[in-house]
């Protein structure tokens, strides 16, 4: 069934995720501020969900796990570790704001769909 | 029953009747076989819903939203499917309620 | 948001920050110790973390480098104590001098020490609030179903 599945459920459904993701790995900077020689990794949010959006569900690979790299450009002390907290502490913010957003509309979407399946009534 | 009540004379064979499944122009697949696809789709939906919340629930790494997500899709499509069933039910009951 | 695998990763940071927060304190107040039940003054005592890699609860893994280390947080590898030897001075009076009338203490700096402190409460809150952020999607994740 098409209907649960339309071009913007499941870029919602993917932005969703990407998002998840980007706060675990967040996380897991923020974790590790005080291990030698740890660099900060991140995914490149943008480019994964213009990849779903260009791609739709033709794309089997727009769906996969996202591609996590390192930062570059990151200042590295002296024991090796180049995590800022700064950096993470806004993106924390930002994958905050990001995920309700993104839930809400999701919640908007499944309830216009609920609507237009039992608001039929009568002929 | 193969007569023509119209004209007895003439009957109907069994091979002259549309076929059960495929009341529309031959070749087109027959409501029956749309109904079977929209089924399995339910299914699959509602199996995949089963499978992430137990995921979840067994801490298994599913993530919270894509278990509350695919109840959801499952859900839905199931109230599509009622829907319609209750509808093609209800064409049905009118049509055998017809007097002629 | 996974509900088993965020909490591990910010949650073994929090461990670990608190307990090198425990180190520094119990520098802090041993900075002035010139004789312990083992003889001979305080050491100094570091704790040096170590990142876990992913356990297999990681489903989304792409590519090797969101496997490895990082991914199931962090860890405290040791408590080990500073090699760096004693300070001495001269204090001919006081009771742990030796031969000499030297006094060895821990060669600690409160200032290094506190430094040390503050970064662990930092840290520590910053996990925290990690954990705050997963809390709340999880909250939203359910609003889904309404």
């Amino acid at each position: 069934m098409s209907l649960v599945d339309s071009s913007l459920i499941s870029l919602l459904v993917r932005a969703l995720d990407l998002t998840a993701q980007r706060q675990q790995l967040v996380a897991q900077n923020i974790a590790n501020v005080d291990t030698p020689g740890y660099h900060t990794r991140d995914i490149d949010f943008r480019g994964e969900l213009q990849r779903a959006l260009w791609a739709g569900q033709a794309d089997p690979a727009a769906g996969g796990a996202p591609f996590v790299r390192e930062v570059p450009g990151l200042i590295e002390r002296p024991d090796g570790n180049n995590v800022s907290i700064d950096r993470e502490s806004l993106l924390m913010a930002g994958d905050q704001l990001q995920f309700q957003t993104e839930a809400a509309l999701l919640r908007s979407e499944f309830s216009r769909l609920q609507e237009a399946i039992s608001g039929g009534g009568g002929q | 029953m193969n007569v023509n009540l119209a004209n007895p004379g003439i009957r109907i064979l069994p091979a002259d009747l549309p076929e059960a499944g495929a009341p529309g122009a031959g070749g087109e697949e027959g409501f029956g076989e749309s109904l079977k696809q929209a089924v399995a789709a339910v299914d699959n939906l509602s199996l995949d819903a089963r499978y992430r919340v137990s995921s979840l629930i067994q801490g298994s790494g599913a993530d919270v939203h894509d278990a509350m997500i695919a109840v959801e899709k499952a859900d839905l499509s199931f109230q599509l499917m009622l829907q319609v069933r209750n509808k093609v039910v209800q064409a049905y009951q009118q049509i055998a309620s017809m007097q002629f | 948001m996974s509900l088993f695998g965020l909490f591990q990763i910010s949650g073994s940071a929090l461990a670990a920050e608190r307990l090198r927060a425990e180190v520094a304190t119990s520098n802090l107040a041993n900075a002035e110790t010139t004789r312990t039940p083992e003889g001979g003054p305080y050491h100094r005592r570091m704790v040096t973390f170590t990142s876990q890699p992913g356990s297999q609860f990681h489903l989304l893994l792409a590519n090797s480098l969101a496997a490895e280390g990082g991914a199931g947080g962090v860890r405290v590898a040791g408590v080990v104590e500073d090699p760096t030897p004693p300070q001495r001075r001269y204090e001919p009076g006081h009771p742990d001098a030796d031969a000499d009338g030297y006094v060895s203490y821990p060669a600690i700096n409160p200032l290094q020490e506190m430094v040390d402190l503050m970064g662990a409460e930092r840290a520590y809150e910053l996990n925290a609030s990690a954990v705050q952020a997963a809390k709340q999607m999880i909250q939203q994740s359910l609003q889904i179903l309404k």
